[in-house]
């Protein structure tokens, strides 16, 4: 059980299970190139939304707001260019920018007024929501059309994919880098784990956390401005990006390195999920497939998250019993049980 | 009580059933995991009213011997009779039935809920026509509460109890009879570990009272001065085997210290180590320091010190050492390391500025539990192996094997999750984690706070050896002993203020308990 990892890495032998059985069932329609390439581009903006919310995850606050930041940004970006006629690289940035400073925003409200996160993103996404229809006038945008928005995302590169899907690899291997590999990283994860102690340990918690909120934030925009492009503006995708997010970040959480939220293990899961209901979608074709599973994976990776300390005691009790013995006097599981 | 030295056996010969058959009576009981023995064989009897402490360093077998009894564990051999009845081997419902109780250190008390509600949880209440008749209710929870020696109003809520007195409630609960019978013995799995010095007595109270009644208790703790207050005699478990039992009437002190880590003990003594010459330089100076908890606080420790402060709990203690160090805000007053002043309320730039702190509650403000024993290691001093562009994990592990061999953690594997190593070996690893900023003024707050008697030894030791490299080191602990064996001088706190300071002979636990009580002003001592 443990040497093959089927733990760790479950979401690896679950992609091979959808693969499998969907590839005998329909292999002409899920077996094709062309599956795996709407799945990868598809995907690569639910995957950046999924490491924008594990930054502010890691430091143990929710961004409940990147659903209407994305959105905001996708019509901004819209707006700029269709409407007002500005060029391609001035609208990113200034959509971007608005996403950065809604970021800083919220880290005020989180560190500063010191309204809970989940509370205070909840309410400032709604405030975002408000400002689209300002700027959107709640009317749809037509699609910016010049070659190089549409290149931006659909420009086809080694191996037949969109360079959408470059854009998400060198997100994940730059977050990947920053979260494991720096003392930022370190840093993060200890504000998420015990602030009062990591406090104690001359860890500015209250920095990170802003900053993850405006990292959250500015990705979000990002994700926003390249799923305009790949797929047109649209008032409403925002909503639809924030709960496969959170499911793909606990899912993550319980993958590669169980019990923290890390970059592989989330963007692993994200496609592990898409395989899934791209499968039942073909074999189906039912429209409700990708709200149930994601909803369903949520609920599920977070019972399994919150019930992996007790997995992570059973495994150790598997381990060498010379080594556990030192264990038993404070056994926290054993303690639960009292005649 | 304090005091390890006196020696009082109580014993209650009057209450005793004589001529009954022994309350436990453990014949030959073995518990392997694996390849590796818990527990050997082991014989043990106890009589009725007989209060019997189980005593062993981490790792000795207690845990396994007491869950053999509750039926957790099944044991590979052997039988145990209670009241002359046999156990069915790992059987949780036959301990029960034959009136085994255990009180754990977690109490199990719902701290929301009134005395009554919590003694009720269990059994259930008696009920005319559905709805719970209370006045029969009320009598039951007062004889269950003075079957534990106390009178406390049933319509207390818990969480505004002492320790002590919640203990209580744990135990009347433990001991309320039920359809099984009698209880006939009772299980306290220590239970001072989490009490303040002063509660302690009330709760050998506790423990004397539950025996009188004829109940045998199982008494385990690590504190050895409990054993000569309260128990009768005494078992020793070491590496899963049964060093002896012996009557406590019989032993000292250092014969009982000497069984239980088998001579391996080596104790410090603060005035066999260097001094530190009246011309060393000052490092930590604190003039006027005043917060919620402490008032007018002047302190100097110099290079190569250790000094102490006590004081009992509500007297400043606890907070003095994170108000100094940042974590709690300071009012006035200043703060100054090797001359350069703190800036209040900043612990980031304490610790750029060479102090180190080691909180007093690991759990809450200490330790980062999910995170590996290495990352908590390196947590204060992050920079050392940053070599652009990653943290080197290899340089890391290198750092990391050292200290676990210098501070003997166990298991030595620290890549594993803080929460899998036991209380003893995380205090070792955040012990670590500020030796290895090499600071200058080294605040240690309960720095032995649930280790046990060797791994004590080895912390004095360390706290000793970073004074002697040069550090200067404050040390604030409720364990009076501690601070004689390990410091210079000591500060005895009393309302937020110094009430004196003791040094050399005159470190006495009687001295800093008078400080400590206002029984005696500076002047005096």
């Amino acid at each position: 059980m443990n040497r093959l990892g089927f733990d760790r890495f479950s979401a690896f032998y679950l992609g091979a299970i959808f693969i499998l059985v969907f590839g005998i069932w329909t292999p002409d329609l899920f077996l094709t190139s062309s599956t795996v390439h709407t799945i990868a581009s598809s995907q690569a903006i639910s995957a950046i939304m999924a490491i924008a919310v594990i930054v502010p995850l890691a430091t143990g606050v929710f961004d409940l707001s990147v659903g209407a930041v994305v959105n905001l940004s996708a019509v901004i970006v819209a707006v700029l260019q269709v409407r007002n006629g500005w060029g391609v690289w001035q609208s990113i940035g200034v959509a971007v920018g608005v996403c950065a400073g809604i970021g800083v925003i919220n880290g005020f409200i989180v560190v500063k007024l010191r309204v809970g996160a989940l509370i205070a993103t909840l309410g400032t996404g709604t405030i975002i929501g408000a400002f689209q229809t300002i700027v959107s006038k709640q009317t749809q945008p037509l699609p910016p059309d010049s070659d190089l928005w549409n290149n931006l995302t659909q420009t086809t590169i080694l191996g037949g994919f969109q360079i959408v899907v470059l854009y998400l690899v060198v997100i994940a291997v730059f977050f990947w880098w920053l979260l494991e590999h720096t003392p930022m990283g370190r840093q993060l994860y200890a504000s998420g784990g015990n602030p009062d102690a990591a406090r104690l340990s001359g860890v500015n918690v209250d920095k990170w956390r802003w900053l993850s909120l405006v990292i959250s934030a500015t990705l979000s925009g990002v994700a926003g401005v390249l799923y305009c492009s790949l797929s047109g503006p649209s008032l409403t995708f925002g909503a639809a990006l924030l709960l496969p997010a959170y499911a793909a970040a606990f899912l993550g959480s319980t993958q590669i390195r169980p019990g923290r939220f890390n970059i592989w293990g989330t963007v692993i899961a994200v496609y592990v999920l898409a395989t899934g209901i791209q499968g039942l979608q073909y074999v189906t074709g039912v429209q409700w497939l990708g709200d149930m599973f994601n909803g369903v994976a949520l609920v599920l990776a977070v019972a399994f998250a919150s019930l992996s300390p007790v997995l992570k005691a059973r495994r150790l009790r598997a381990a060498t019993v010379e080594e556990k013995l030192a264990d038993f006097e404070e056994d926290p599981e054993e303690k639960l049980i009292r005649s | 009580m304090a005091n390890g030295e006196t020696t009082v056996a109580v014993t209650d010969a009057a209450a005793r059933e004589t001529g009954d058959a022994p309350a436990l009576s453990v014949r030959g009981m073995s518990k392997s995991f694996g390849p590796t023995k818990a527990l050997q064989p082991i014989d043990l009897d106890i009589r009725p009213g007989e209060v019997h402490a189980l005593l062993g360093e981490n790792g000795s077998g207690k845990s396994t011997f007491i869950k053999c009894l509750s039926g957790y564990h099944k044991p590979d051999g052997g039988e145990v009779h209670v009241g002359g009845r046999r156990l069915t081997p790992g059987s949780a419902a036959s301990s029960h039935a034959l009136g085994c109780r255990f009180v754990h250190q977690d109490l199990g008390l719902i701290g929301t809920e009134t005395v009554l509600d919590n003694l009720n949880l269990g059994g259930g209440y008696r009920t005319v026509l559905g709805t719970i008749d209370g006045r029969a209710a009320r009598r039951t929870a007062l004889a269950d509460l003075e079957r534990a020696g106390v009178d406390i109003d049933p319509k207390r809520v818990v969480s505004t109890l002492s320790p002590a007195r919640q203990t209580a409630v744990a135990v009347a609960r433990a001991l309320r009879p039920d359809d099984s019978g009698q209880p006939r013995l009772l299980v306290l799995d220590e239970p001072t570990a989490r009490l303040p010095q002063k509660e302690v007595a009330q709760l050998l109270d506790i423990v004397r009272s539950v025996a009188r009644a004829g109940v045998a208790v199982i008494y385990v703790t690590h504190r050895i001065e409990e054993v000569f207050a309260v128990a009768e005699t005494v078992t020793v478990l070491r590496d899963g085997r049964k060093v002896a039992t012996r009557a406590v009437a019989d032993l000292d002190r250092p014969a009982l210290v000497d069984l239980l880590v088998g001579g391996e003990l080596d104790a410090v003594d603060a005035e066999h180590s260097a001094q530190p010459g009246a011309g060393a330089p000052v490092l930590l100076s604190v003039e006027n320091l005043t917060s919620v908890e402490v008032t007018a606080i002047d302190l100097e420790v110099r290079q190569g010190e250790v000094v102490g402060i006590a004081g009992i709990t509500g007297s400043g203690r606890e907070t003095l050492l994170s108000t100094i160090f940042g974590g709690v805000p300071r009012e006035v007053g200043t703060v100054r390391v090797g001359g350069a002043a703190l800036r209040p309320g900043r612990p980031d730039l304490a610790i750029g500025a060479g102090v180190a702190y080691l909180p007093p509650d690991r759990k809450v403000s200490g330790a980062v539990i999910d995170l590996t024993a290495r990352e908590n290691l390196m947590l204060a001093d992050l920079r050392k192996h940053w070599r652009w562009p990653r943290l080197s994990r290899k340089r890391e592990r290198t750092e990391c094997a050292g200290w676990f061999s210098r501070l003997a953690v166990r298991p030595p594997d620290a890549e594993r999750p803080l929460s899998a190593f036991s209380g003893g070996n995380q205090q070792k690893v955040l012990f670590g984690k500020w030796l290895r900023t090499a600071p200058k003024v080294l605040l240690l707050d309960e720095p032995s706070q649930g280790v046990d008697i060797a791994t004590k030894a080895l912390l004095h030791k360390e706290i000793l050896a970073a004074a002697e490299a040069g550090a200067g080191v404050v040390v604030s602990s409720s364990d009076t002993e501690e601070l004689i064996a390990v410091c210079h001088r000591i500060l005895v706190m009393r309302h937020g203020r110094i009430a004196g300071t003791l040094s050399g002979k005159d470190k006495t636990v009687l001295n800093m308990s008078h400080l400590s009580l206002g029984a005696r002003t500076e002047e005096a001592a």
